[in-house]
């Protein structure tokens, strides 16, 4: 044996030694992984997920850890990537966690579900919205946000009894977000017998809309719905105002960020947007605001406060069932509620959320916003 | 007059000038095409640089104290026309003249290289995310009853028209009564003949991309005060567009590429006038189809004369 080998075998030695010695001091910490891009053009969106789950974490610890463990957040980067996604679930196998609260974009939230499914891992994450993601008969995976699917009825509930235009326009992005929540909406609209003039597909990425500006007016539209993101709403916003089309615009949270009143400026006030629960603002979170604010973090982002119920969702099924089997808590998830900072949460067997609202939100030209819901 | 008529003339107006804007892009396009036989794929990213270049000078004329909307587009259309030019030039100094003698496709890559070079400098340098500005020319005349539907076109619009026209004419001046106008149509013809005749033909090419980058910088002023909203990758879908237009009004020829860019805008907003924006872009690639299968050098190109 030579010299270099006798000394790594003696670190190795010593390396196992240790591990055995901490091992013994404390009852194991449980390990929760934290799947989302730390790095790369989102990566705000991993911010609000991994202030949320730490908080969670934080709050669970202090009061006495779930079965005498106490928690530990293990942080991974995708980079809202689904290759990268696909190279940390591998990693989350090796590195031998059980438990992951992400990931982010659905993109790469899909992709990686099917390892955890596999490998049996429980996933539960806190952003991603697309509904195919829990239609592939997984049992391990659970969201605490809501779907595409749930914010076009909530949108056309609204403008069917509050609003009741005389003519409606539907417009949409082509793509899958868009169209989808434009033919829920649509499909509420013509339920109620509101006619819909107009349903029609625009080119993400365009940016003159002048002659479908020039056929609403000529349709005397009074209400637009447009499924998509802020660039093109902006513009269509704008240009409305532009050519005098007196009609009230609607979108779904795709359009509801500071970025649409500084494209549309002042034609952005009055548009209305679904968007869910500002969960800071209910009274009985103050004191996690609050703790929040103490350490300099926002608690306003979308994904804060969904992050912290998935990691109490996770605790409170191992304290219920007093095990850390995956398969447990999936089965322990699915039958019991759970009272989280975003409300009681009740899962279905897909492991969506049985109720997650969706408010209706006024828009104004400075980028505040009045709730007109409640729930 | 009644209203159908107004609504056809609402989309023809609004056709227009989608159209005249897309016309500066493409002679961008087909003057290089008609010279060196190349298609410059950085020329949509040349006119996303002139936008920005509009949006920071006007911030930069407003915040020196200047007031007078018609000395701040002035002065945008200037610096902008400057800084655009040099870009221009520069990227045919840098990735084309090298290349000048090697295979046709070379070239080409080393455009699209240029092309996402160009869009990724300005993403890192002006961020990523969309750039607005209110609207700087606002109202308009209106045509018809004003009870029913009438229409209408904003100031905006007439702008866009009345310089469009100018620059054509600027560009047809120079093109036929200059003498580096000559030169440019003599390069076109034969560009080794010129260059045994003792013109530089590497000058009249820079010149030719320095013309295409002037206006496209016009587009660019223009565009940015219509929609008022910019972003690093408007340079992409412009280009596409504009470059559509040059091949169907005939590339390298260009009153073809002006046709070609009205005949696209029009098209464009009739199909989203009375059929559905849907269709907007199928209905107007059939056409180019079409047209090029009557035609195959495009409405008014003139058919390539193989060089021996």
């Amino acid at each position: 044996m030579s010299k270099t080998n006798q000394r790594i075998s003696k670190l190795f030695a010593t390396i196992a030694l240790a591990g055995i010695t901490s091992y013994s001091l404390a009852a194991e910490p449980i390990k929760i992984a934290l799947a989302g891009p730390v790095t790369g053009p989102v990566a705000q969106y991993g911010d609000m997920q991994s202030i949320g789950a730490l908080m969670a974490i934080e709050q669970i610890n202090k009061s006495g850890g779930v079965n005498g463990s106490m928690l530990e957040a293990v942080t991974y980067d995708d980079a809202c990537d689904p290759k990268q996604a696909v190279a940390v679930a591998n990693k989350i196998v090796n590195d031998d966690i059980r438990f992951v609260v992400g990931h982010l974009c659905s993109g790469s939230t899909q992709p990686a579900a099917d390892i955890y499914e596999e490998e049996g891992i429980l996933m539960i994450t806190a952003a991603s919205t697309t509904p195919e993601l829990t239609q592939r008969g997984h049992t391990l995976i659970f969201r605490t946000i809501g779907l595409d699917t749930m914010q076009g009825p909530a949108a056309g509930k609204y403008v069917v009894e509050q609003l009741k235009p005389k003519r409606a326009a539907i417009l949409h992005d082509k793509q899958q977000y868009g169209e989808g929540i434009a033919t829920a909406v649509k499909s509420a609209l013509d339920t109620a017998g509101i006619p819909v003039a107009l349903f029609e597909g625009v080119t993400a990425g365009d940016k003159d809309f002048s002659a479908l500006i020039a056929k609403m007016k000529k349709e005397n539209i009074d209400f637009v719905y447009f499924g998509g993101y802020h660039p093109e709403m902006g513009m269509l916003l704008r240009q409305a105002a532009e050519n005098k089309l007196e009609a009230t615009f609607m979108g779904p949270e795709g359009v509801g960020n500071s970025d649409i009143s500084a494209i549309a400026g002042e034609a952005s006030e009055g548009m209305l947007v679904t968007l869910p629960k500002a969960f800071d603002a209910d009274p009985k979170n103050a004191h996690l605001v609050e703790a929040f604010k103490a350490k300099n973090q926002d608690p306003r982002g979308a994904f804060v406060f969904p992050a912290y119920a998935a990691v109490q969702v996770m605790a409170d099924a191992m304290t219920l069932s007093k095990s850390q089997d995956p398969e447990v808590l999936a089965s322990t998830i699915r039958s019991n509620s759970f009272d989280t900072p975003t409300g009681v949460l009740e899962f279905d067997d897909k492991g969506d959320l049985k109720n997650f609202s969706f408010v209706v939100y006024e828009w104004h030209a400075d980028g505040s916003k009045t709730a007109l819901t409640n729930e | 007059m009644n209203e159908a008529f107004f609504y056809f003339l609402q989309q023809l107006l609004n056709g227009l000038t989608v159209g005249s804007t897309y016309a500066l892009i493409a002679i961008g396009y087909t003057m290089v095409y008609g010279i060196i036989g190349m298609i410059n794929f950085a020329h949509g990213e040349v006119y996303m640089i002139g936008c920005y270049v509009t949006f920071i000078a006007l911030t930069g004329l407003a915040m020196l104290g200047l007031e007078s909307v018609p000395l701040l587009i002035l002065g945008a259309f200037i610096l902008s026309i400057i800084v655009t030019s040099a870009y221009g030039y520069s990227i045919e100094r840098v990735a084309y003249r090298p290349l000048r003698g090697s295979h046709r496709l070379i070239p080409l890559i080393s455009a699209i290289g240029m092309s996402i070079l160009l869009q990724n400098f300005v993403r890192v340098a002006q961020g990523a995310r969309d750039i607005a500005m209110p609207s700087l020319v606002t109202g308009g005349v209106t045509l018809g009853n004003e009870a029913s539907f009438h229409a209408s076109l904003s100031y905006m619009q007439i702008i866009i028209f009345v310089t469009t026209l100018m620059a054509m004419i600027a560009l047809s001046i120079f093109i036929s009564r200059s003498r580096t106008g000559r030169a440019c149509r003599a390069c076109a013809e034969d560009i080794k003949m010129t260059g045994l005749l003792g013109i530089n033909s590497n000058a009249i090419i820079g010149i030719t991309f320095v013309i295409g980058a002037i206006l496209a910088a016009v587009a660019g002023v223009l565009l940015s005060l219509y929609y008022g909203v910019v972003n690093p990758y408007i340079g992409f879908m412009a280009g596409l567009k504009a470059f559509t237009a040059a091949v169907l009004g005939g590339i390298g020829s260009i009153p073809g590429a002006v046709l070609g860019g009205l005949v696209l805008g029009v098209t464009e907003a009739m199909t989203s006038g009375y059929l559905s924006s849907q269709y907007k872009d199928v209905v107007a690639f059939a056409l180019l189809i079409m047209i090029l299968l009557l035609r195959p050098t495009g409405i008014l190109g003139r058919p390539e004369v193989e060089k021996v």
